[in-house]
């Protein structure tokens, strides 16, 4: 039994080094210089720290515009996804009947493949000035369509359990439908509404196949990312990495629930 | 296993009819999924030199390149075996996870870790991981090992090694999906299985197996899906060329070439396929 256990930690902490070797990498490749990246064999441990990666980042890529590029979309995508799933969100909520036929778009949505859109969206938005645009507006497009499935499921689920006596009383007291559903419902969903904005963020700030062929020359930080690494320069690679972790690591606590529930994973049910 | 939650309906809400709130969303599907596609389909149906439509001159192309015919082979082959491996890895751990030591509560928080990490942080990392020079062939330098080429273009390996970078990064949704299945799993069946004396694997095969099908089945069925469209994985690790599936082979046609055709094309192709394989999915949830 003693040793049963002793192997089921041994195994543990196997695993615990698989899972976390990445995460450790390109920490320890962001903040040391690039010639430990490139010695042979690799150091596993940083002999000498430096922030010498992130200030080299400004000159070599403009960093603050492939930044401020990922946030502008990432809270762009946010607000559209929400404004458009919300309502329909509610309808889904309330009839049955049209939650079937909306629950399968939300499917095809989810799983239809990013580049079969992006070619056609690429050559669509090349006449709307969309394409590769500064703000990032066609890019926006784009993740909104990877937001809706998302924020559908979440605030559909979330609006299912508010308790129907409560709107009913809300009628009954004399409140319009939009009254009750903007002072009673919403307030009850607010929980959803934010595991769904924090989700949105998340899947739009990650998203590499529309950023690679939407913004060809003005970049989000996931093509930066990419280019570096693919020209050579570990050291800013993974200071961008380490920069785009942040996000991704504060909400972790958030999203794993989300994850438990299989809402992540479309099950959404 | 799931509660019959869908078998009595759900009332129907007070509120009228305010099925025009559902509007705005499908206008914007209409106008951003649905006219793109047949957008590309036209595309794909028109020859780009003389300005013909329809014409069949850019699937001509793609029946003559090989390159084309790998990404179909790969786009069917690697999907199957990142699945098996995801599944496999999954199921191991999430058994693994079930059972009681310490550090296990932490664990299951490190396990989430990889997946976590942006796709393109975690393709990043395994481009150094799996270099030349990298991290792996260190590893295998301190075992007195020889190094290994594992990201040559056109080989089994090669192939091998996007399969179990794509399980290491995703491993952990199936992971999630199957653990909340065994968690489900009512302790009494356990405790009578144990006293009529079945154990070890004979228990895992003859009641939790069985136990955990429908979680398994919604894994493979979700996780196949995912795995259709598949891009950024073999991209970033090999390029275009190394292990080429649909999407990169549009994207190649797209980028390399600048041609619109070929590549609406491949990407009408792979819409196709991942349209067809969603058809059970949704036949599920609507019978349902």
């Amino acid at each position: 039994m003693k040793r049963g256990k002793m192997l089921l930690v041994a195994l543990g902490v196997v695993v615990a080094v698989i899972d976390l070797l990445p995460l450790a990498l390109i920490l320890k490749q962001a903040f040391t210089p690039d010639k430990e990246s490139f010695a042979w064999p690799p150091t596993w441990l940083p002999h000498q720290l430096t922030a010498e990666n992130f200030r080299g980042l400004q000159s070599a890529i403009r960093l603050d515009q492939g930044l401020w590029l990922s946030v502008f979309v990432a809270l762009l995508t946010v607000a559209s996804s929400l404004a458009l799933a919300l309502p329909a969100a509610w309808v889904a909520a309330q009839r049955p009947r049209l939650d079937r036929p909306l629950d399968a778009a939300m499917i095809v949505t989810r799983l239809f493949p990013s580049i079969a859109l992006a070619v056609p969206l690429a050559a669509l938005f090349v006449h709307l000035r969309l394409y590769n645009n500064p703000a990032g507006l066609g890019l926006w497009l784009a993740h909104t369509l990877l937001g809706i499935p998302f924020a559908f499921l979440i605030l559909r689920n979330g609006l299912r359990s508010v308790p129907l006596e409560l709107e009913e009383a809300a009628r009954l007291d004399g409140a319009s439908a939009l009254g009750t559903f903007w002072r009673i419902t919403l307030p009850l969903v607010r929980p959803s509404l934010a595991a769904a904005g924090i989700l949105v963020f998340l899947v739009s700030w990650d998203e590499f196949a529309y950023a690679l062929l939407l913004q060809v020359t003005n970049r989000s930080l996931p093509p930066l990312l990419y280019y570096l690494a693919a020209f050579g320069y570990p050291g800013m690679a993974s200071a961008v990495a380490a920069i785009m972790l942040v996000p991704a690591l504060c909400i972790i606590l958030v999203l794993e629930p989300a994850l438990r529930s299989g809402v992540l994973s479309g099950s959404g049910r | 296993m799931s509660p019959p939650r869908e078998a009595e309906p759900i009332p129907e809400r007070s509120g009228g009819q305010r099925s025009w709130l559902a509007a705005p969303l499908l206008l914007y599907l209409g106008l951003f999924l649905v006219y793109p596609t047949l957008y590309a389909v036209k595309l794909a149906f028109t020859d780009a030199l003389t300005g013909d439509f329809p014409s069949g001159a850019n699937f001509q192309l793609l029946w003559h390149d090989r390159l084309f015919w790998r990404a179909a082979a790969g786009n069917i082959v690697l999907p199957l075996l990142s699945v098996a491996l995801e599944l496999t890895l999954g199921l191991a751990l999430a058994v693994f996870l079930a059972a009681r030591f310490p550090g296990r509560r932490l664990l299951r928080a490190v396990v989430i870790v990889p997946f976590a990490l942006p796709e393109i942080v975690f393709l990043t990392v395994m481009r150094y991981v799996f270099a030349p020079r990298g991290y792996a062939n260190a590893a295998l330098l301190a075992a007195g090992l020889g190094p290994v080429d594992w990201l040559l273009p056109g080989r089994v390996l090669t192939f091998l090694t996007v399969v179990a970078v794509d399980a290491w990064h995703v491993t952990p949704v199936v992971f999630l999906m199957l653990l909340a299945a065994l968690s489900a799993i009512p302790e009494e069946i356990s405790e009578a299985a144990e006293l009529d004396g079945a154990r070890g694997i004979a228990r895992f095969a003859f009641i939790t197996l069985p136990l955990l099908r429908p979680a398994l089945i919604a894994a493979v069925i979700l996780r196949g899906l995912d795995a259709l469209r598949v891009f950024a994985t073999p991209l970033v690790l090999t390029g275009v060329e190394g292990v080429p599936v649909l999407s990169t082979y549009a994207y190649h046609q797209w980028s390399d070439y600048g041609n619109d055709g070929a590549a609406a094309a491949a990407a009408t192709l792979l819409a196709l396929l991942s349209v067809v394989a969603t058809l059970p999915l949704l036949r599920r949830r609507v019978a349902a």
